[in-house]
């Protein structure tokens, strides 16, 4: 297949790298779908950065091999990273120099037309007007725009970002959620990296969960919700205790816990796995159940899974797994 | 080689203002300095002290450029190899896809940009003095005065060059400028005078350079306690420019970013 058809950005397979005893990457077979933005989500330390690395060929790895914009890493390595652009951790930069002088530089590393592309990608982040001012008078907020800038400069067909939001205060990060869907929309890839949940869940249409260096589930976000055990959540009057015994005497609840303390007449009921019909055909049977034992019902809806729960369901399923 | 790579490394130097200022200030004050002293005191007692121009008093000057220009060369070559990895932007120049070496290789004009032209300027300064306050002193010959600018630009370039291979071995700016100074002045001197060491003094790069300073300036290479042929002589130069560049590249190549 010609490298420029590859419908994968970045492929990897059994990717691994190892710290002395500690393994960050552990066996990852990635791929990222073209013309997506393309979330690899995992909790601090997940080794979401090294795999990152690996990528662009900053650190090696141990085991396994990769391919970026169809081309093998590190084999055809300037090939491959003459169309991507990349965040790593934090942007940095030449504090003395001005904002356009730290693009000069980078760009002076790429084609001749990254030269020309400067003040194109200085507004497209708004730093036009401060473009000649020195990077040490620049805020946070800035200098993440102006590492934007600075991956523009490639014209990407693939952006590779680490935690963007880092820093970044609510108007930032809302301006860069646009901005990612933008690039989006304008054919490229985004791969972002993070450990928001709810960032990704609003960016992103795909998105691979890693936890302990592993993927532990990938795909796009709508499939992985879906694989969630739907959930009930009600307002009773009466009894709890015995509103919470009548709902976990069902076959299909997997678990009835009230949610707020015992006090409470809020309840939340994890079914056991299920499609969106069958989830709704067993809310309405233990609504109908509730009723005729009398129980007075104040409210009562289906839940949509978040990414978040599901996260936290696979990931704690790997804790206990790991724990037996 | 990219013009456009050697173009940013001097970018990122000049923009440096306390680097500019040392690297100004170091090879053109002294010589600003020494001539100005020097026509002070003819000018005050004519009779005790010499016109400040004239041949000797060049090659003084050169003794002095070719101990300090190396200092200036000392900053600009530490600053060149650990610039980039100091300040976290070797990462994203290394991301670009462009090699390593050809970042590495891009180090050792773009500082040398920098640097060569204000010891040149330093070396014409001290040259248009030596005229100027000649008075009836000998003045230097064309062959004294571009002898004595190539070798002062050697000793300049090649404390760039060992700098900067050292900088990018360690990627620190102040190690390699501490290492580098003491190397320069007290250790350099001590081992030198440790007859016992013998031959392998002149493995050393200052007894090299010395032995090749140009004779109608520096009579006698300075005097140096160490002999040895020009063979020799170039073969030590030799391998302080590129054993320092070889480290440099293997580690620019190497490491991680």
């Amino acid at each position: 297949m010609d490298a420029m058809e590859s419908p994968d950005v970045v492929e990897t397979v059994g990717l691994t790298k190892r710290f002395g005893e500690r393994t960050a990457v552990d066996r990852v077979d990635l791929r990222v779908p073209r013309g997506s933005a393309f979330g690899y989500l995992g909790p601090n330390g997940a080794g979401k950065t090294t795999l990152i690395r690996m990528l662009l060929g900053l650190t090696r790895p141990d085991a396994g091999s990769m391919r970026l914009l169809g081309r093998a890493v590190p084999e055809q390595r300037s090939e491959a990273l003459a169309r991507v652009g990349a965040i790593v951790e934090e942007p940095h930069f030449l504090p003395y120099l001005t904002g356009r002088e730290n693009l000069e530089v980078v760009a002076a590393a790429r084609e001749p037309a990254a030269h020309g592309r400067i003040p194109g990608a200085l507004a497209r982040v708004g730093l036009a007007a401060r473009a000649n001012d020195r990077v040490k008078t620049y805020s946070q907020g800035m200098r993440q725009r102006l590492g934007v800038a600075r991956a523009l400069l490639a014209d990407p067909e693939l952006l590779i970002l680490d935690e963007p939001m880092n820093g970044l205060d609510p108007a930032g990060i809302l301006e860069m959620r646009g901005m990612i869907r933008a690039l989006v929309a304008e054919g490229r890839t985004v791969m972002l990296s993070s450990h928001l949940l709810d960032e990704v869940e609003k960016v992103c249409d795909a998105v691979a969960i890693v936890d302990r260096g592993r993927i532990v589930a990938q795909g796009p976000i709508a499939e992985l919700r879906a694989g969630a055990a739907p959930t009930v959540e009600l307002r009773t009057g009466g009894d709890q205790m015995g509103v919470l015994a009548l709902l976990a005497a069902h076959p299909a609840v997997a678990e009835a816990v009230g949610t707020t303390g015992g006090t409470s007449e809020a309840i939340r009921v994890t079914l056991a796995p299920a499609g969106p019909a069958e989830a709704a055909r067993i809310a309405a049977d233990l609504n109908r159940q509730l009723v005729q034992a009398g129980v007075t019902v104040y409210g009562f809806g289906l839940a949509r899974a978040s990414l978040e729960e599901r996260f936290l369901e696979i990931t704690s399923r790997l804790g206990t797994e790991a724990v037996a | 080689m990219s013009w456009r790579l050697i173009k940013a490394e001097l970018l990122k130097l000049r923009r440096r203002r306390g680097l500019l200022a040392w690297t100004l200030l170091i090879p053109l004050g002294v010589v600003g300095l020494q001539y100005g002293v020097l026509a002070a005191l003819h000018a005050g007692d004519p009779a005790a002290h010499g016109p400040a121009g004239g041949v000797a008093n060049l090659a003084t000057t050169l003794v002095l450029l070719g101990t300090l220009a190396p200092v200036a060369a000392v900053l600009v070559g530490a600053t060149a190899g650990a610039g980039d990895v100091e300040a976290g932007l070797f990462r994203d120049l290394v991301v670009t896809g462009r090699s390593r070496r050809a970042l590495f290789a891009a180090r050792v004009p773009g500082g040398l940009a920098l640097l060569l032209p204000v010891v040149a300027a330093a070396w014409l300064l001290a040259v248009g003095a030596s005229f100027a306050f000649a008075g009836g002193s000998a003045t230097p010959g064309l062959g004294a005065v571009l002898l004595g600018g190539g070798w002062a630009l050697l000793a300049a370039a090649l404390a760039y060059v060992v700098a900067l291979g050292l900088a990018s071995l360690s990627g620190s700016r102040a190690m390699t400028v501490g290492v580098m100074l003491a190397w320069l002045f007290p250790v350099s001197n001590i081992l030198l005078s440790i007859s016992q060491l013998g031959g392998w003094r002149r493995a050393i790069m200052q007894p090299a350079l010395e032995r090749i300073a140009p004779s109608q300036l520096v009579p006698g290479g300075g005097g140096s306690a160490v002999t040895m042929s020009l063979a020799v002589t170039l073969l030590v130069l030799a391998l302080w420019s590129i054993v320092p560049l070889v480290a440099g590249a293997w580690r620019t190549q190497t490491r991680d970013a």
